[in-house]
């Protein structure tokens, strides 16, 4: 009785979780379908959510993937994210191991400071940071994008990593001092190996900020060729309220693949870096 | 602990580059926004500007529509942030009790938290416009109503519409904290619990919601600061329209600034929403430390 | 395990493989940006690169013409000096030019709404022409009078008539058929037709009679004018008395009582875009420019489509006239930045740009064979009277205020006469600023 009552309750709460799974994912498919719609059926009567078989067509894609100066939105964006990704792993790991290992005046205020500065919103420093953007000759550069959004993830992933370092032993530390090593050697042996999920979950999340990130790049960007994805795909609402729907979504579709890409092959990380930086924190 | 000279050249070394980065690029605009929120500021004034005190300051509190759209983003945390955490924790706790598939449904309720604002907007403007698929499905499919609901062209509608992105898409995000957090609640202490012959519901509030209080709390102030910097969905979905009644704080602040031209005010406005997420974040510390003596 | 360092690596190799793909796509324009200004470097191979910012639509035939016709053969014609083109939305382009001049990083020359000369003229950085060329006289009179107007202010003339246009009544002929009725001559007509019009398709679909897409003076001033109504005195120094007559508050109580009634709609954010509305038969009328023929020959190729002079009221038919001058910025390449002002203002591109739907403002090009067999003469007769917005500094946050007014109007908020009666002394502020 007791096992047969069990799986009635797992198929209960199958059926839950996939009923809520349509819901979540709905959006995203009627994305997928409209981009494969003639790019004239988008007003269509009545509206479908999927098209005729016979009707599905790539041709926004090939109109997307003929012009040029998408593919260079594409690199841009994979360019900004990538490094944006890589020098926040290394800046914000360090600033945590330290702030989490070390004891130096200030120490407590600083990471206090640190951790203030994430409820100022971003987008409100626009204007002092446009300023700062045209001193050191940022402006229309993709390489102006890079440096403030690696201090737009800075507290939030210092704050993650900080927890995470803090669940690994002191042990090791002392360790690999008994052998020699130095804070250098600690930080690249102990350090780095056994935060690696920590860092890489807040990668995921500081890769989606750079890919996705808007109000900055629209203000700081003129150049078509220096555009990252979500200005370019902004850029089909032009004047004479005149939208090219199938365009947008098949640049849309297009430029979801990198995202899914870092973070399916990541996903397993997740849990892991979460739980030390949430629940310890 | 003493460190030597060689330790203490190598922590300077670790700090450096972080500190030079948050520095410039974090510390030194919010120094400057400060000093401009003080200063009568904008195009007429570039060359030289006039120390006003604190008037940028009673210019916004005393604006219409800033109220407007400082009510706007209260409503949309208020309602946000619970749903998204409720609905987030349901699924976790779904998801943590199967035995099969986890994973799979872990990476697919993530989904929406990895698609871009901008994209998701569009999506959603597309699908929620007076000729969009959600009405001819309500009209002419489930006949619950005769005419199509016009979503995007009055205040709570095109909140609505706001709210819903931002729930549809902070899920995934509070799903896997959630999941998280209860990999740590000890299962000893279900299983002597159930001897004791306490129900679900009982298991829940008694061991459950005490052993994640702290991802609550985390999860909490995270979201409300999240709620306060929704911009991109309301911009592209209805760009504060109509008039500047579904305006919140952030697009307002913006259209202040780059198409008016008051930088003063903007940077005033800036302050004070700081400000308030400061003391919310103080309030919500506080709220859970209390539960936690009593 | 995904190894961190794995990634990482992969992170940064694919970075590295992409900043090369960049590199390539950059290449021309930073190079040449590079030598802005460059003193030491040989004057016999210097090269000067003007930035050029416009909203011709990135995906318009105009922007293709720009790119692939006109600055290739002026690039050809003058050796040594490059043009970089920037297309940027409407509005985007308004505020980017707002902060870029607080930053000092305006480009050479622009293409503006001749709505924004004042506001950008009142900033200080439009360089006043006739004073500091001295060929202005040459270039401007072979340029249309009444376009240059939109460009001068106090004697001095900040800007080249680039472009002109105006709107005129758009209508679907088989409606029209459909209905037994032509096209309104009156305001009394559009009025009656609208009630015709609206209703049902056969699917069961609303039909609006009349779409307009925003509430902003633009949309607005052609109703209130040929209403008898207007924005401001003579002077432009007072509204009230003006923007709160009478006459310019009846034409926003039939505009709201068309809307409260459902035969007219397109301002509010859910509604269908206009191109598509017209052009799926939503929508029966619509005012435009010459720019919809365009469009609607690419999206609905077989729509059937005909037009009229905007109806007629107490103050005749009168249209709002549109256009874009081109100015130049005081920090502009000052040689360069004129000679291509001049090819831009030119017969030649003048004609190139006459077959994407932009009416010239060189009157060689508007005698030109392509003008002549082209469509522009409705929009050139609804010329003759059409008037310009307020040529004033504030203009761009009046015209927000006056969208935000009526918009509570239409939505029931506010009666015409007390939003109305608010905006006038709100409006006069922001003329004596």
């Amino acid at each position: 009785m007791g096992i047969h009552k069990k799986n009635v309750v797992q198929i209960i709460i199958y059926a839950l979780l996939v009923a809520g799974l349509v819901i979540v994912i709905l959006p995203m498919i009627y994305m997928v379908s409209t981009s494969l719609k003639p790019n004239g059926a988008l007003y269509e009567y009545p509206p479908r959510f999927f098209p005729d078989l016979k009707e599905i067509t790539a041709e926004n894609y090939l109109y997307i993937l003929k012009q040029k100066k998408f593919l260079v939105n594409f690199a841009n964006s994979i360019f900004v994210s990538g490094v944006t990704v890589a020098l926040s792993a290394i800046v914000s790991s360090s600033l945590a191991f330290v702030i989490a290992r070390f004891r130096f005046f200030g120490r407590r205020l600083l990471f206090g400071f640190i951790i203030l500065t994430m409820i100022i919103p971003g987008t409100t420093m626009i204007v002092p940071q446009y300023e700062l953007a045209v001193k050191i000759h940022a402006i229309n550069s993709i390489f102006g994008l890079i440096p403030f959004y690696v201090a737009w993830v800075i507290p939030y992933s210092t704050f993650m990593i900080k927890g995470f370092v803090e669940n690994i032993p002191r042990e090791l530390d002392e360790a690999t001092y008994m052998d020699g090593g130095d804070v250098w050697t600690v930080y690249k042996n102990v350090m780095i190996p056994l935060a690696k999920p920590g860092i890489a979950s807040v990668s995921i999340f500081n890769f989606l900020t750079a890919w996705e990130e808007f109000p900055w790049a629209n203000t700081v960007i003129n150049d078509d060729v220096k555009r990252t994805l979500p200005i370019a795909i902004s850029g089909f609402f032009g004047q004479h309220q005149f939208t090219q729907w199938g365009y947008v979504f098949a640049l849309s579709v297009l430029s979801l693949i990198p995202i899914m890409v870092v973070f399916i092959s990541c996903q397993r990380f997740f849990v892991k870096g979460l739980t030390a930086g949430s629940v310890k924190g | 602990m003493k460190y030597d000279r060689k330790s203490k050249l190598q922590i300077a070394l670790l700090l450096l580059p972080g500190l030079l980065i948050f520095g410039i690029f974090t510390v030194y605009p919010i120094v400057r926004l400060f000093w401009m929120s003080f200063y009568k500021w904008d195009f007429g004034s570039f060359l030289e500007q006039d120390f006003i005190g604190l008037e940028n300051y009673k210019t916004v509190l005393q604006d219409d529509n800033f109220h407007i759209a400082f009510s706007n983003t209260i409503l949309y945390t208020l309602i946000t942030v619970p749903a998204q955490m409720l609905i987030g924790l349901a699924v976790a706790m779904l998801i943590n009790s199967v035995n099969h598939v986890k994973i799979g449904f872990r990476v697919a309720y993530y989904l929406p938290v990895v698609t871009s604002w901008v994209i998701a907007s569009l999506v959603f403007k597309y699908v929620f416009n007076t000729e969009g698929l959600l009405n001819y499905f309500l009209v002419n499919v489930l006949h619950v109503t005769s005419q199509n609901i016009r979503w995007l062209d009055y205040r709570w509608g095109g909140m609505t519409v706001a709210m819903l992105l931002g729930i549809w898409k902070g899920i995934g995000w509070n799903m896997v904290v959630f999941l998280a957090a209860l990999q740590t609640v000890p299962v000893e202490l279900y299983e002597s619990a159930s001897l004791d012959g306490a129900g679900g519901l009982q298991k829940f509030v008694h061991i459950t919601l005490p052993g994640i209080r702290s991802t609550i709390l985390f999860a909490l102030v995270m979201l409300t600061i999240g709620g306060f910097n929704v911009y991109t969905s309301t911009k592209l979905i209805t760009g504060g329209k109509p008039g500047h009644d579904t305006e919140v704080v952030l697009t307002w602040m913006y259209y202040k600034a780059f198409s008016n031209g008051k930088f003063g005010y903007s940077a005033a406005l800036s302050f004070i929403i700081a400000f308030v997420l400061a003391i919310l974040a103080v309030v919500q510390f506080r709220l859970m430390q209390t539960k936690d003596e009593g | 395990m995904c190894n961190m360092k794995k990634m990482l690596a992969v992170l940064t190799i694919s970075s590295i493989c992409v900043a090369t793909v960049t590199g390539c796509g950059n290449t021309a324009p930073a190079k040449a940006a590079s030598n802005i200004g460059v003193d030491e470097a040989d004057t016999s191979s210097q090269e000067v690169t003007i930035n050029f910012w416009h909203h011709y639509s990135a995906q318009s035939s105009e922007n293709e013409t720009l790119n692939n016709v006109l600055i290739p053969k002026f690039e050809e014609e003058n050796p040594g000096i490059k043009v970089n083109a920037v297309s940027h939305e409407w509005a985007d382009l308004h505020d980017k030019l707002l902060i870029s001049a607080e930053s000092d990083t305006l480009p050479d020359v622009a293409r503006l709404d001749s709505a924004w000369i004042p506001e950008l003229q009142k900033m200080g950085i439009l360089v006043p022409l006739n004073e500091e060329m001295s060929d202005f006289q040459d270039v401007s009179s072979g340029l249309l009078d009444s376009a240059m107007s939109t460009a001068e202010i106090d004697g001095k003339s900040y800007g080249l008539a680039l472009n002109t246009n105006t709107k005129i009544l758009y209508y679907n002929v088989k409606m029209f058929k459909d209905a037994g009725i032509e096209a309104p001559k009156t305001m009394e007509e559009f009025v009656k037709d609208c009630g015709i019009l609206s209703g049902t398709n056969e699917n069961g679909q609303q039909v609006w009679a009349y779409d307009e897409p925003g509430l902003s003076g633009w949309n607005l001033c052609p109703f209130i004018w040929s209403m008898g109504g207007s924005i401001t005195n003579e002077e432009q120094t007072k509204a009230t008395g003006y923007l709160n007559s009478d006459k310019t508050v009846a034409a926003i109580e039939m505009f709201a009582k068309l809307y409260k009634d459902g035969q007219i709609t397109g301002w509010n954010s859910g509604d269908i875009p206009m191109t598509d509305g017209f052009g799926t038969g939503r929508y029966a009328m619509l005012l435009e420019g010459p720019w919809k023929v365009a469009e609607l020959a690419g999206a609905y190729p077989d729509f059937e489509y005909a037009t009229a002079p905007v109806p007629a009221g107490e103050g005749g038919s009168i249209s709002v006239l549109g256009g874009e001058d081109i100015s130049m910025f005081s920090s502009a390449n000052k040689d360069a930045a004129w000679k291509f002002m001049k090819f831009m203002t030119g017969e030649f591109a003048q004609e190139e740009m006459a077959k994407c739907g932009q009416i010239p403002c060189s009157k060689a090009a508007l005698e030109s064979d392509t003008v002549k067999g082209s469509d522009f003469a409705p929009y050139i007769e609804q010329l003759k009277t059409a008037k310009s917005r307020p040529t004033v500094a504030g203009w761009s946050e009046i015209d927000s205020e006056l969208a935000s007014a009526v918009t509570e109007v239409v939505n029931g908020d506010k009666s015409a006469k007390e939003a109305m009666d608010e905006l006038a002394e709100r409006v006069d502020e922001l003329l004596t600023e």
